[in-house]
């Protein structure tokens, strides 16, 4: 199923005010892809997720389900969930508390006109898949929240839908379980190859699940691609903060029209309360962010030229590597270390790798 | 500073005696004229307090109200199925209207309960003369019509209410998920929210049935009687020989009008202790 988006819109009205909660989304979702919505909570991603469920109709644009219109604000056209042949499993599940395992699985096929033997049939395949035949004549209130997810995974796959949703499926699960489902979903996806969106405001979940990812903020697309182009390019200050975990350094540096350095005439970008600069002018405005990665700072001793100074503030140690916190005056920063790292209290040089540090528009935001 | 053993002890004691004490007199308080009412129906003399007179056990009282000329069976009957009808017309009108306002995006839906909140607050004497003189121009006065659709309507506001609680104490991501597994609207009530409501629907049900069932001052109003006159005015009116009070046959009516309730509220108790709880929490 290839579902295309096409300025999709929702705006709504909140205490007088107009929300734009998905504001102009184009999106072109392929055959068997697991695309993933990632953003932080109220970027809109639940919402798009809705819409594509047909669960709510867009303000404006047209979503196309393989062509075929399936929401168009202009011309007033909405199918429900049920004629795009979408099936979803939420976040807490959404179980038919008063139905066994069995009956939730065949809910919709019930609905549907579906009866015995076919029935019985479809919901033993299901519940196969996802191995909990054994828990069929159980009730939502007897299962753990892994089996209950299974069993809301069944449901929705016992329809054979052409589109499936997720949204946050793993957040109420335990860390190890999360991992271990992770897996699981992924694996499940590949067989089956059915065209997926997969909502999540953890990015190393999205990495790693995803196809492509969509960084949703404020309702908009930032950036969409492969979590490999995400991680080594994010497009701006806001993609680089969700990938990659640690998380990107941004530095606020501030544009200077000549440098105090040997040799060097012209604008640069300086870090503020140090002499040290990179070359450049900022993309807007008068300040920028300076994007880099925690595995690209390295330490020198402390007064090597080209270096800036800074002082050892905190470390957090993940088995082999240690994360480093360092302070250049106001200014943290983080590095990431295999092996001996400086001590606490120490005095060091930071090194950044020229060919790895990123520029961006300054959004106001701390990085 | 820790307080020695023997302390907690002795306040734990301390507690305990108190709770008794207060669920002592909680019962006492409750049950004793219901205790009193027992007794006066299978005495032969209701004086049996005073010590000039004796507790002799009998049978006559509940023979005296038997009589054709008291019409109890006929109030019995009045009285239930009265009850009854509100009990069923109440649940019906309201757990669709709160079904309506809780699920279905009702413009001004707030102010609807709220209104029905404000409008429950009235005094039922405040409309008594109005209401004898439209039942009278209907033509309805002693008939059950005229009783029934007056207590729906004075129970509505508070079986609304009850049931919208409930409603809203059922998630809405379970509507989210009937829709995409393809229900209607009325498949959604039929297979998801009824179910989950029943416990609900039966305390309102309930809740409905003792107010119809107990109700006096329309009663009083608006029937003539046997025809349509339920038990709490048909016992109000029983003469005595001498036009002194008849305890003992009041007391006998009263045991049997009580009768109904206490086997339905008996019946049912899993379920009211259910709902009016459930909806108050979050599931």
């Amino acid at each position: 199923m290839r579902i295309e988006l096409k300025r999709v819109t929702k705006i709504h009205a909140s205490r007088g005010r107009k929300v734009h909660a998905v504001d102009g989304v184009d999106l072109v979702i392929e055959p068997g892809e697991l695309l993933v919505l990632l953003g932080p909570s109220g970027c809109g991603k639940s919402t798009l997720l809705e819409i594509l469920a047909g669960l709510e109709s867009p303000t404006s644009g047209t979503i196309l389900f393989d062509g075929e219109i399936a929401a168009d604000a202009e011309k007033k056209l909405f199918t429900g969930p049920k004629e795009r042949g979408v099936a979803m499993v939420f976040q807490s599940y959404a179980l038919y508390p008063h139905l066994t395992v069995a009956e939730n699985i065949g809910f919709p096929l019930r609905v549907a006109g579906a009866r015995e033997p076919a029935l019985g049939e479809a919901v033993r395949e299901a519940a196969s898949a996802v191995q909990i035949e054994n828990l069929l004549t159980a009730r939502p209130s007897e299962l753990s929240g892994g089996q209950r997810q299974r069993v809301a995974i069944a449901r929705a796959l016992v329809r054979k839908p052409s589109l499936f949703l997720m949204d946050e499926p793993l957040s109420n699960l335990d860390a190890r379980l999360r991992l271990a489902t992770r897996a699981k979903i992924k694996a499940l996806q590949r067989n089956l190859g059915v065209t997926t969106v997969y909502v999540t405001h953890d990015q190393q979940e999205a990495m790693a699940l995803g196809d492509r990812v969509a960084i949703l903020n404020q309702g908009r697309i930032e950036q969409l691609g492969t979590p490999a182009e995400i991680f080594d390019n994010p497009a701006t200050a806001f993609a680089a903060r969700f990938a990659g975990h640690p998380p990107m350094n941004l530095l606020r540096v501030e544009a200077q029209e000549n440098a105090e350095g040997p040799g060097w005439q012209g604008p640069v970008l300086a870090l503020p309360g140090t002499t040290w600069f990179v070359p450049g002018r900022p993309p807007r405005g008068s300040t920028a962010l300076l994007g880099i990665r925690p595995e690209h700072v390295s330490f020198v001793p402390a007064h090597t030229p080209g270096a800036i100074p800074a002082k050892v503030a905190a470390s957090e140690k993940f088995g082999r590597d240690q994360l480093v916190h360092v302070e250049i005056g106001e200014i943290t920063l983080s590095a990431l270390v295999t092996g001996q790292a400086p001590a606490i209290g120490d005095s060091v040089g930071l090194i950044l790798n020229p060919n790895r540090m990123k520029i961006y528009p300054d959004d106001g935001e701390v990085g | 500073m820790i307080k020695p053993a023997r302390y907690w002890r002795k306040e734990e004691w301390q507690i305990g005696l108190l709770t008794a004490l207060g669920a002592a007199f909680l019962l006492l308080f409750c049950l004793l004229p219901f205790a009193y009412m027992l007794a006066v129906a299978w005495a032969e003399n209701h004086d049996f307090l005073s010590p000039q007179v004796d507790f002799r056990w009998t049978f006559a009282n509940f023979r005296e109200i038997a009589v054709p000329e008291l019409h109890v069976p006929a109030y019995l009957a009045n009285s239930l199925g009265i009850a009854g009808a509100t009990a069923l017309g109440a649940t019906v009108f309201a757990g669709l209207a709160a079904f309506a306002l809780t699920r279905l995006r009702v413009k001004g839906g707030r102010g609807i309960l709220l209104a029905a909140l404000a409008l429950s607050m009235f005094p039922p004497i405040s409309i008594a003369g109005y209401l004898f003189r439209m039942m009278a121009e209907l033509g309805w006065i002693n008939t059950y019509p005229a009783l029934i659709l007056p207590y729906i309507a004075w129970i509505l506001p508070l079986c609304l209410w009850f049931l919208a609680g409930f409603f809203q104490g059922i998630p809405r991501e379970l509507d989210k998920a009937a829709w995409v597994d393809g229900c209607t609207p009325w498949q959604l009530l039929r297979h998801i929210l009824l179910p989950l409501a029943r416990p609900g629907l039966l305390s309102a049900a309930l809740l409905a049935f003792i107010f119809a069932y107990n109700e006096f001052l329309f009663a009083l109003l608006l029937t003539v009687d046997a025809h349509s006159r339920t038990l709490p005015v048909g016992i109000a009116m029983f003469q005595g020989l001498h036009g002194e009070v008849p305890w003992g046959s009041l007391m006998a009516a009263s045991v049997l009008a009580v009768l109904p309730v206490v086997l339905l509220a008996l019946v049912f108790q899993k379920q009211i202790v259910g709902g009016l709880t459930r909806g108050a929490v979050k599931g």
